[in-house]
């Protein structure tokens, strides 16, 4: 199947919709198509004219068709909706694609074209349980890295309590808590050094002291304070 | 001298060979080295610059097998890949002093910390006695060593002290005859171990392993590039580059990172052998006195309660009482009669005389001053700020103050060098390299110069300001910090450079010991008397050529216009003004002399007194600014304080004029 996806450089919200690969099967063509259409609304904008450029091959045409038919949006006028199939469906896609960009991009620290491309791949296979997981151990992240808003699932929902996430970032972490450290993730490596020679590194056990007025943590016998966006960037496992 | 390029065998060193060997002091920041070092050498410590770098390093002697020995104190360290100048300065010597005995002082009670420089240590090929000290403090906290383990695990050589209690600091001496290389050798990942090879070989035998400078360049490490260049083509050093480049494509973290976190585990196993933890419950007074220093509510009030008592302490004691003291008795009564009667009677030449004891003279002006008016006031901050420093309050004040600070672009660390600023600008301007990027130094070093009055003209300054309202000292204070805080926004928003991360390690809270403060406040008087009587003497020289060649009334008189028209002051405080470049709180005198007088008004006593806190740095702290920054930066910042000081007293008099304000 060919479909004419257009030159645009794929990004979740910025400009077109698309993955930049050719999408295989029908399946992965709805999804895309969901995809556009749930990122023109969050750019206020949903005109049938937009949908029609996008998927302008006899191809696409028919699988915007099907998907009229099968509900999952409709047209009123020149504007497009989606139909409650297709909201659902849409959602969880747009939630697949941001949890993995924030996954990719902070946590393994892939480029952001690099975490595009997979987010685009990933977005078609991770099965609920493995989202939710994802969810969770990111911390239930509300945004993605972009700043546009990740559809909450019902790991999101679920009474703090029962789910604590696997992994957050140590401000989540209550003051005299203790955690095991994950992982630092920081762009600046000079920072890394530096807290590694106080001891402060993948493995240790940490605990924050205080946050206000200024973040001071512990690990052993050491104490130090830090700046608040210092344990924003590092990630712990509560023990 | 000692001898350069010879090798050093693998097994053992001939301890007895040279008389010149010495002692190093080597360690993480507050374990207690300055203790040790201090037992060591007695009371007789040079404290110097390390050649090239403003970082202090302490020198002493002690006997040792019935010689004198020089005892070296390098900075506390956290690491030996530097990644400050503290820690460049320790690792170079390390790398280039050959064959001195070395001493690692570590804190007991963070083994883990300790253990990270030893394998550093072992990793150099250096011999190296392991100083566990503050066992006691260990002990309060639960924490046990089990040294026999500890030994065979590391071969280190380990004893434990109490050094504030001198407990087992004899035995150093004693074990210093045994020296030998730890085996707390690490392997690393594959990679990295081909790497650190292929490099190991390009490098010379030097007094530390090629071993460790490979994994030294491998991190990255900038500060050997001058070592590197002086011993190896330029190919090879490209080589050595290409080789980390590629080997650093391999790995998605740092090289350095990684490195850290090896150690970090294997030091981790040893530690998990060694030590026996039985957690205490009790929380003691000094964590929690440490806590509420920093707390939101209660760190504020302690706050408040320390700047009172360093209000008193120097501010009332210091500059009120001692000054009063050696000015009027000391120096009034005894001294200066005492000169200008000997001088009178011993120089014939008018203009000797003058020198000496005339109106700008030497004895008379620079040494009254430099004795009578800054020393006692120095003396009492220097005492206060030991006091603060050895506590270990000073670091939780920079806690406190991050948030001020971060708004207008710099972060905590930099209320240090502005508290000492309040001191001594010239000496704070050398303390600015405790911040890690140059942006942040320049700014602060700006920020000193421009607004931060030192304790002797704080102490002009209040008591030209005591026979007003309050209101007086709330507008002054207020538009002099508006200026400070206004321009500390713009250059942190305008500068370019990185701003520095605020990662400060805050040690426990301590009883300071006296006797360590008092030796800590002579070195740091010795240094005052060194570096700023010198430039007391020179600024009042310079006055005395200006005044008899006739400069000075030229000047004064090229400045009135500005001082009278946009300033609206009487001609006769251009004077003030231009002493003011000199000494700032010899300006500020200037203007007391003339308030007293009755000749300025009270609106015009704050516009002299905004605008004279804001002037040009004093020449001492200019020089010192020229030193550490060059004289493109310092042009620049004295410059731009001119325009500043001026601008903003001729607004701050047009103000009061035209809403025709009374104070
Ligand atoms: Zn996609
Ligand atoms: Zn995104
Ligand atoms: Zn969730």
């Amino acid at each position: 199947m060919q479909f004419n996806w257009g030159k645009r450089k794929p990004h979740c919200h910025i400009r077109g919709p698309f993955c930049h690969r050719e999408a295989e099967t029908r399946d992965r063509a709805i999804d895309e198509l969901l995809e556009f259409i749930w990122n023109l609304r969050e750019n206020g904008v949903s005109d049938v004219a937009d949908l029609q450029r996008e998927a302008s091959d006899p191809e696409a045409r028919n699988i915007l068709s099907y998907m009229e038919q099968e509900g999952l949006f409709a047209r009123e006028g020149d504007k497009v909706y989606l139909r409650e199939k297709g909201e659902e469906k849409a959602r969880e896609i747009i939630r697949r694609h941001r949890l993995t960009e924030r996954l990719l991009m902070e946590i393994f620290e892939l480029s952001e074209e690099e975490a595009e491309k997979e987010a685009c791949k990933l977005e078609h296979i991770l099965s609920p349980e493995v989202t939710d997981s994802v969810c969770t151990f990111l911390g239930h992240p509300p945004v993605c890295p972009h700043g546009k808003p990740i559809p909450p699932g019902k790991c999101c929902t679920a009474p703090e309590k029962s789910v604590k996430p696997l992994v957050m970032p140590l401000n989540d972490l209550d003051p005299g808590a203790e955690g095991r450290i994950v992982f630092i993730s920081t762009n600046f490596p000079a920072r890394l050094d530096k807290l590694s020679a106080l001891g402060v590194a993948p493995g240790s056990i940490i605990k924050v002291r205080q946050k206000k007025p200024s973040p001071i943590i512990q690990v052993g016998e050491t104490t130090v304070a830090v700046d608040p966006e210092i344990i924003h960037d590092i990630y712990v496992k509560a023990v | 001298m000692r001898k350069r390029g010879k090798n050093r065998g693998m097994e053992s060193k001939d301890i007895n060979r040279k008389s010149t060997k010495k002692i190093i002091l080597v360690g993480n920041p507050n374990v207690g080295k300055s203790v040790v070092f201090n037992y060591l050498t007695g009371k007789y410590v040079v404290v110097s610059n390390y050649p090239g770098t403003t970082v202090e390093v302490s020198h002493g002697t002690t006997k040792w097998r019935g010689k004198n020995i020089t005892v070296l104190d390098t900075p506390g360290v956290n690491s030996l890949l530097p990644t400050s100048e503290d820690e460049i300065v320790t690792r170079n010597i390390l790398l280039n002093e050959k064959d001195a005995l070395i001493v690692q002082v570590a804190d007991a009670k963070n083994l883990r910390r300790s253990l990270l420089i030893s394998s550093q240590l072992s990793e150099m090929g250096l011999p190296f006695l392991l100083v566990l000290n503050m066992e006691d403090e260990a002990r309060e906290r639960g924490i046990k060593i089990n040294y026999q383990e500890l030994y065979s695990l590391t071969d280190a050589r380990v004893i434990s002290t109490v050094a504030t209690q001198k407990k087992n600091l004899e035995k150093i001496t004693e074990e210093l005859g045994d020296l030998r290389e730890a085996t707390l050798n690490i392997s690393y990942p594959p990679a990295l171990e081909e790497a650190i090879s292929q490099i190991a070989e390009f490098l010379p035998e030097e007094n530390i392993s090629p071993r460790s400078i490979a994994i030294m360049l491998l991190s990255g490490d900038k500060s050997l590039k001058r070592w590197l260049h002086a011993r190896l083509p330029e190919s090879r050093i490209n080589e050595i580059e290409a080789i980390r480049r590629s080997c650093q494509a391999g790995f998605d973290q740092p090289i350095s990172y990684l490195i850290n976190q090896v150690r970090l585990e294997k030091v981790d196993e040893i530690v998990r052998l060694v030590t026996m933890i039985k957690p205490i419950k009790r929380k003691r007074l000094s964590t929690r006195i440490g806590e509420l220093s920093v707390h939101p509510f209660w760190g504020v009030v302690i706050l408040i309660g320390v700047v009172y008592l360093l209000y008193q302490v120097i501010g009332v004691f210091g500059a009120g009482v001692a000054v009063d003291f050696m000015e009027k008795t000391v120096f009034g009564e005894y001294i200066n009669p005492f000169f200008m009667r000997w001088t009178g009677r011993l120089v014939p030449m008018a203009w000797l005389r003058d020198l000496l004891v005339g109106q700008y003279g030497l004895l008379t002006m620079a040494m009254t001053y430099a004795f009578a008016l800054i020393l006692p006031i120095i003396t009492f901050f220097f005492i206060a700020f030991g006091l603060m420093e050895d506590s270990g309050y000073l670091p939780r004040l920079a806690v406190m103050s991050n948030k001020i600070f971060r708004l207008i672009g710099l972060n905590g660390k930099a209320i240090l060098p502005m508290i000492l600023g309040l001191g001594c600008a010239t000496m704070a301007t050398l303390t600015t390299r405790i911040l890690e990027s140059k942006r942040d130094r320049i700014i602060v070093t700006l920020l000193l110069a421009l607004g931060v009055p030192c304790s002797a003209q704080m102490a002009v300054i209040f008591g030209m300001l005591s026979g007003f309202s309050p209101m007086m000292v709330v507008l002054w204070a207020g538009v002099v910090g508006l200026v400070l805080a206004v321009v500390g926004y713009l250059a942190a928003r305008y500068l370019p450079g990185e701003s520095s991360d605020f990662v400060l390690e805050l040690p426990p809270i301590r009883l300071p010991r006296i006797g360590n403060i008092l030796i800590k406040t002579l070195s740091r008087i010795e240094w005052y008397l060194k570096e700023a009587v010198p430039l007391f003497a020179l600024s009042t020289f310079i006055l005395f050529i200006m005044d008899k060649t006739g400069i000075l009334i030229n000047i004064e008189k090229g400045a009135s216009p500005l001082i009278k028209g946009v300033l609206g002051l009487p001609v006769e405080t251009t004077q003030a003004f231009l002493i003011g470049f000199l000494r700032r709180d010899y300006g500020a005198a200037g203007l007391l002399a003339l308030a007293r007088a009755h000749t300025l008004s009270a609106e015009q006593i704050l516009v002299a007194l905004v605008t004279m806190t804001l002037f040009v740095p004093c020449l001492a702290n200019f020089l010192v600014i020229v030193k550490e920054r060059g004289w493109k930066i310092g042009a620049a910042i004295s410059g731009f304080i001119l325009t500043v000081a001026f601008t903003v007293g001729g607004l701050l008099n047009l103000i009061l004029k035209i809403t025709g304000f009374k104070i």
